[in-house]
């Protein structure tokens, strides 16, 4: 299973396991990794020096619910796309922090897959096909 | 009085001065002012308004009524009464009013002109009463009903703290709950994948479906905002768009009708496990080396409870490789039992008919 075209990611996540398994599978589904990150500083310099496509954005960090501060400024950068990705949506300010969506812990293969697909379409210029799956809902405005 | 008046008084067999007798003999004090005398001078009272003052008749006679004013008097009100006066109106009125002894007390009165037989007012009479204690019970009435509500506001403030206490709590707790799952799974998947092709890597596999099935099932019951319902659709239509992204669909048809069935959520476990456990050993072992098939699944609810039916048209349970003993089918068994449901597996002819009854609570 591929996406195209593949996607530079950054994982932004505390949960060593949960990051590894979602490097894997990002992995899998053809994506190129450039990096995990599991404070709010690393966060940032690693979007800095990478500029990655995707973002994807734990709310709970190493040091704290500082994932919408780091949201916000990766976001800041129009060649990242940020997704949130945490059991703790409640924690997303009403503007997403300039985040296109999130998708909802726990995730399955299927919703991280299909979130990307949708990510891709659009940094595409096209209207993505299909609806978001049901674990990924979109930041309002979008 | 009028001659209507003296004619009652006359056939009652009573004289005038009867009334003199009654009014110095009333408990309710009285006073009667000369109105064309020099500023409204006390002209009698009786022993109810002597003993109500502390003044004695010599010290009341030929002065004002005034005299019984004082600081806290309200002046809105002696105003009031004196305008009545001045027109000859009657009225009634409360004023704070002071005895001989300093001592204040809410005086309720009514005043009423008398007039002489050439209808001219002559003279002003007051009844009089003192509603201190009723005033005093009032304020006090007053004050325990501040207190009251000073007290529920308090309780309230302490609960509404509390729920709010409550409410993060839940969060914190859901937020954890959620987190740990992703790790159960991430660490199943990591170990898998590690794991030489096989036996043991299916295992790992396959419980990290199961502990996904268990997850959605989760992440249902908390985002709906109600803690305690689950929706049987919601649910089937999320697992099933997991299960089906795993297959070929022009080999396999998955097709579902469930009815949109709120259970209680001790219920959305066992019932996310058995549905998960049921569809999936349809599509994996129905259809063996490229056989086409077809698997549905309905759910609705009737007078028995929850009905769940998943058919597949596939090689049948006696050609399957499924042992009837093995851990899926024994887990879908102890699964129904826990839920004190009923379950049939049948041979469809072709293929397997798996008939699940499950008793729903009145509240469900």
């Amino acid at each position: 299973m591929t996406a195209e075209p593949a996607l530079r990611i950054l994982v932004v996540e505390d949960e060593v396991l949960i990051a590894l398994e979602l490097t894997y599978l990002l992995e899998d589904l053809g994506h190129v990794m450039v990096g995990v990150a599991a404070s709010s500083s690393e966060a940032i310099a690693l979007g800095a020096s990478t500029a990655p496509d995707v973002a994807l954005v734990d709310i709970h960090l190493v040091d704290g619910p500082t994932g919408v501060e780091v949201a916000r400024v990766l976001s800041a950068d129009p060649r990242t796309t940020v997704l949130f990705m945490t059991a703790n949506s409640k924690r997303i300010p009403e503007d997403f922090a300039g985040a296109l969506g999130v998708i909802a812990k726990p995730y399955s293969e299927r919703v991280v897959a299909s979130a990307l697909t949708y990510v891709a379409e659009r940094r595409a210029g096209r209207a993505p096909a299909t609806d978001t799956p049901d674990g990924f809902q979109l930041a309002p405005l979008n | 009085m009028t001659d209507d008046d003296r004619r009652a008084l006359r056939e009652a067999g009573l004289g005038e001065d009867m009334f003199a007798s009654a009014f110095g003999a009333s408990p309710t004090p009285m006073v009667v002012t000369d109105a064309r005398g020099s500023d409204n001078p006390i002209v009698w009272v009786n022993d109810a308004f002597v003993a109500l003052t502390g003044y004695t008749r010599a010290e009341l006679y030929g002065r004002n009524c005034r005299m019984l004013q004082g600081q806290g008097t309200d002046p809105g009100e002696i105003r009031r009464m004196r305008d009545a006066v001045a027109t000859s109106k009657k009225i009634a009125c409360e004023l704070f009013n002071y005895r001989k002894d300093g001592s204040a007390f809410w005086n309720a009165m009514t005043i009423c002109p008398v007039r002489d037989e050439g209808g001219a007012v002559a003279w002003f009479f007051a009844a009089q009463a003192d509603m201190t204690d009723k005033r005093r019970s009032e304020q006090a009435m007053r004050g325990t009903n501040d207190e009251l509500e000073r007290l529920v506001d308090a309780r309230t403030a302490d609960l509404q703290a509390a729920l709010e206490q409550k409410t993060a709590l839940l969060h914190e707790v859901d937020h954890r709950v959620k987190n740990n799952l992703q790790v159960i799974s991430s660490l199943m998947l990591l170990k898998a994948r590690r794991t030489p092709e096989g036996e043991a890597r299916d295992a790992l596999q396959s419980m990290a479906e199961r502990v996904g099935a268990l997850s959605t099932a989760h992440r249902m019951l908390y985002s709906a905002g109600d803690v305690t319902r689950f929706d049987l659709r919601e649910f089937a239509a999320d697992f099933l768009a997991d299960l089906t992204a795993g297959i070929d669909p022009d080999r396999t048809t998955v097709e579902a009708e469930v009815d949109s069935i709120a259970v209680s959520a001790a219920m959305a476990a066992p019932l996310a496990l058995m549905m998960h456990e049921l569809a999936t050993n349809a599509v994996r072992h129905a259809f063996p080396n490229g056989r086409s098939g077809r698997v549905s699944i309905t759910a609705r609810r009737d007078d028995g409870g929850l009905r769940l039916l998943i058919q597949d048209d596939g090689v049948g349970i006696a050609a399957g490789p499924v042992n009837p003993a093995g851990f899926g089918h024994s887990l879908v068994e102890m699964v129904v039992r826990q839920l004190r449901g009923t379950i049939a597996w049948n041979e469809a002819m072709p293929g397997t008919r798996v008939e699940i009854t499950i008793p729903l609570d009145r509240a469900n």
